[in-house]
């Protein structure tokens, strides 16, 4: 057990180092960041000061060295584009995206799961077909036309809901049923084919032979036995919920973090864009985590086995 | 640019407009507040590393200038007031300024000739290392800046330079706190600014919000809002939404192509103005790289005469603003202004074949940088150029980059840019001279595209030294026509800001894009 929790770690520590390695080079690479913040008609002289003054004049080796070093202490650095501490810029924007993934992805789970478990029970019928096809289109939708369009039809026309920003729990509902929308077709769709499978199992047919009710067998029997491969995709989903919520969030002005990233990007920001990289990557990391933690809890042989 | 005659007639036009400058005002309480939906914010507020379209849009509601011009009487704000200097006058290369007295910043401390001689120095602006090295530009020639009382002091130049309270007019002119700056830095400044300006910043996160609450201590009496917040929204369908069901009571930057759906909407009031900018493009003039057909200037000539821009102005802007026929030859420049100019490459397609029969290019491919989305229709036009071009046998690619920095990213053979008019109210110095000279980053950038002739630079040194009115102008026709002959560049049309607010405000737009929230400017009807 020990082996495989240092295996675990070690594996985590190299995939945070190849992150932040690949950060530093794709940002240092695809273009002077100094000439993007300064703007068209600043004289070299002015880029040069600009250039001493947040230190990219050093060579790139000892540049990478400063920042690996910064990163694996927890010091972010300061934003090139504002001249504010990296991490208090981060953590004021983490509580307005936890606020809306959390409530997109309880929301996507709530809707999907029971709408795939209810295709699956009622396969081939036009409430299955129904449901499929909502399914389709929600995750064919793309989230910035559904955004655009909610804002149209709600807030245009019907003037119903406020058309961004955040302030009361109605500037929510609209960005959160976007980014919801996409998670929960898909879960729905998984949910689906999983509950199928299991259905057709012979335990499933033996706990009818035994006398066990039909809500039983489907709660009891069928869902733990389903909920192997949906974990795995809730937990992936995790990801797409983070490059949903850039979009998200761009349409809607909600101040989180999927913004910031846009933000930070467009101008070139290495430092507020490196640290992004970081504790998104950190986020996905421990959300595999609790995964494979979760496939323990989940069945019994895996935990054997490891 | 002012004769001296007319510098004499403002200074007198300044003492009596102060005098007037208490008037009582609307009862503070009863003030409502305003919710003003943008596109973006600068990240930065400092006067002069914070300069960009988006900052300048706000910042006179928070820093006053020394010199103001005024548009309620002039459309083109050739007529200058006072603001935080009450008096100004020259006196061979010294410049003496009276400041208001009783004027407060918003930390409550009086401003006095300290803070407006530490706004002008060389540690701010225009030393070996200034704080804001970008105050270079806007300070050239400025030897000695230096308080000769509580409230006045003395700008020295290397020679008389007549523009002084013209440049002070614009982003060098905003008066910052020595003491307040010094404290807390420059960069901490540009995330909490304070001026003497009609409201005081209270919050400011960069990429999400601005709040500005009214100063009841302002020296032109309480403003009429009691609180704005500028919300960055970057898409237009949430910004218009937001306007129509009354959340913004302002929006800016509207899609041209979105002005008439907009304008459909009842209680809604679209307001446009023509900017103190032109987008252009630079022709790449020099050999770099080696093979590069635009070192002969027939073929730039012939590039120039292709192209039909009045009637992409046209289809475009539907005859919302106009395409400078002559470069520098701009209506706000009042008397350079010379409607019956020549047109030395008018449109015509027949004179566009008989000079690319002239050169040595035969076809090859020339590429255009232009970033994306950066200068409104700036891409639908060159869809459109790039068909004009073809027609007369040039082959031209349009590489839309994301971000200026892959745009200045060599090879390429043209590539977007803008150029603004408003340095100097009323004289063609900046994109003429400050743009184009010798110490222009165009000039000596990695990314150039020309190297100045000594005909230009010879017309150049006249122009910058003129002080008389006939002089500089016969000077600026020189520098013209030296810049027309090398034709390193194509002015496009003049830039259209626009914004749109609700019913009940009375609003005056300044063409620098300035929203001004107070005074003769701003009004609740």
């Amino acid at each position: 057990m020990t082996r495989f929790w240092l295996l675990k770690i070690l594996r985590t520590v190299l995939t945070l180092w190849f992150v932040v390695t690949f950060a530093f080079v794709v940002l240092r690479t695809s273009g002077d960041p100094v000439v993007a913040l300064v703007g068209g008609d600043a004289t070299p002289e002015e880029v040069e000061q600009f250039r001493q003054l947040w230190r990219l004049d050093d060579p790139l080796w000892i540049q990478y060295f400063r920042y690996v070093i910064q990163m694996a202490t927890g010091q972010f650095g300061i934003s090139y584009r504002d001249g504010r501490e990296v991490i208090d810029i981060i953590t004021e924007r983490v509580p307005w995206t936890l606020i809306l993934g959390l409530f997109s992805y309880i929301g996507a789970i709530l809707i999907g799961v029971p709408a795939g478990i209810f295709a699956a029970i009622k396969r081939g019928s036009t409430f299955d077909n129904l449901i499929m096809a909502t399914a389709v289109f929600g995750f064919a939708l793309p989230n910035f036309f559904l955004g655009i369009l909610m804002i149209l039809l709600f807030s245009l026309s019907l003037q119903w809901l406020p058309s961004s920003g955040t302030g009361t729990v109605w500037h929510l509902i609209m960005p959160a049923i976007t980014l919801a929308t996409f998670t929960a077709g898909t879960l729905a769709r998984f949910t689906r084919s999983a509950m199928l499978e299991v259905l057709d199992k012979l335990y499933i047919r033996a706990a009818a032979a035994k006398g066990v009710g039909y809500w039983k067998r489907i709660v009891f029997h069928a869902l733990p036995n389903a909920s192997i491969p949906l974990v795995t995709i809730i937990g992936l989903n995790l990801g797409e919920l983070i490059g949903g919520a850039i979009v998200v969030e761009t349409v809607f002005a909600w101040p989180g973090v999927g913004r910031l990233l846009v933000t930070a990007v467009s101008s070139r920001d290495l430092a507020v864009v490196q640290g992004l990289v970081l504790v998104m990557a950190v986020t996905m990391v421990l959300a595999n985590l609790v995964v494979d933690l979760l496939y323990g809890l989940l069945d019994p042989r895996i935990r054997v086995q490891n | 640019m002012f004769t001296r005659r007319e510098v004499g007639s403002l200074i007198l036009g300044a003492g009596a407009l102060s005098m007037v400058g208490n008037l009582p005002k609307a009862n503070a309480a009863e003030r409502p507040s305003l919710n003003i939906a943008v596109d973006n914010l600068w990240a930065n507020m400092a006067t002069i590393n914070g300069i960009s379209t988006t900052s300048r849009r706000i910042f006179p509601n928070f820093y006053d200038n020394l010199v103001d011009r005024d548009y309620i009487k002039d459309e083109n704000g050739l007529i200058f007031a006072p603001k935080l200097a009450t008096k100004w006058e020259q006196n061979g290369t010294v410049w003496k300024f009276t400041l208001r007295e009783g004027v407060k910043f918003h930390d409550g401390t009086e401003m006095t000739a300290e803070d407006a001689v530490f706004t002008l120095s060389p540690e701010r602006l225009w030393g070996a290392k200034p704080f804001e090295p970008r105050g270079k530009t806007f300070t050239a020639g400025f030897k000695r800046v230096e308080a000769t009382g509580k409230y006045t002091f003395e700008i020295e130049t290397e020679r008389p330079d007549p523009n002084i309270p013209s440049k002070l007019t614009g982003y060098i002119g905003f008066v910052v706190p020595k003491k307040y700056y010094m404290e807390v830095g420059v960069d901490a400044f540009g995330q909490k600014p304070i001026g003497t300006g009609p409201y005081k910043v209270t919050t400011f996160r960069s990429g999400e919000i601005m709040v500005l609450e009214a100063f009841d201590d302002y020296w032109d009496g309480p403003p009429p809002v009691k609180q704005i917040s500028w919300k960055i929204v970057p898409e237009f369908a949430a910004r218009m939404a937001g306007l129509v069901s009354k959340e913004f009571d302002f929006i800016v930057n509207i899609p041209t192509d979105q002005e008439a759906a907009l304008e459909k909407y009842q209680g809604v009031t679209l307001k446009r103005v023509l900017a103190d900018n032109y987008p252009a493009l630079a022709f790449n003039t020099r050999p770099d790289p080696v093979d590069n057909p635009l070192v002969d200037p027939n073929l730039r000539y012939a590039m120039v005469q292709a192209i039909d821009m009045n009637a992409i102005v046209q289809a475009l802007f539907n005859g919302t603003t106009e395409h400078p026929a002559v470069p520098f030859n701009f209506t706000e420049y009042g008397k350079f202004y010379d409607p019956k100019a020549p047109v030395k490459l008018p449109y015509d397609v027949a004179a566009a074949k008989a000079l690319v029969a002239k050169t040595k290019y035969k076809g090859e491919k020339l590429i255009w940088h232009i970033t994306r989305q950066y200068y409104p229709n700036y891409e639908a036009a060159a869809e459109i150029m790039v068909e004009q071009w073809r027609e007369v046998g040039i082959n031209v690619e349009a590489q839309i980059l994301d971000n200026f920095e892959l745009v200045y990213r060599r090879p390429y053979h043209l590539m977007n840019m803008s150029m603004s008019s408003d340095f100097i109210p009323g004289d063609p110095y900046q994109p003429l001279w400050l743009d184009w000279g010798p110490t222009a980053s165009r000039s000596t950038a990695t990314w150039k595209t020309w190297d100045p002739t000594p005909e230009y630079l010879a017309a150049g040194k006249k122009f910058d030294e003129a002080i008389e009115f006939e002089d500089r102008k016969k000077a600026y026709l020189e520098l013209s026509d030296a810049w027309q002959k090398v034709t390193p560049g194509y002015y496009m049309w003049k830039s259209v800001y626009n914004c749109a607010h609700r019913a009940g405000i009375q609003f005056k737009f300044k063409p620098n894009g300035e929203m001004r929230i107070y005074g003769d400017y701003f009004k609740f009807v």
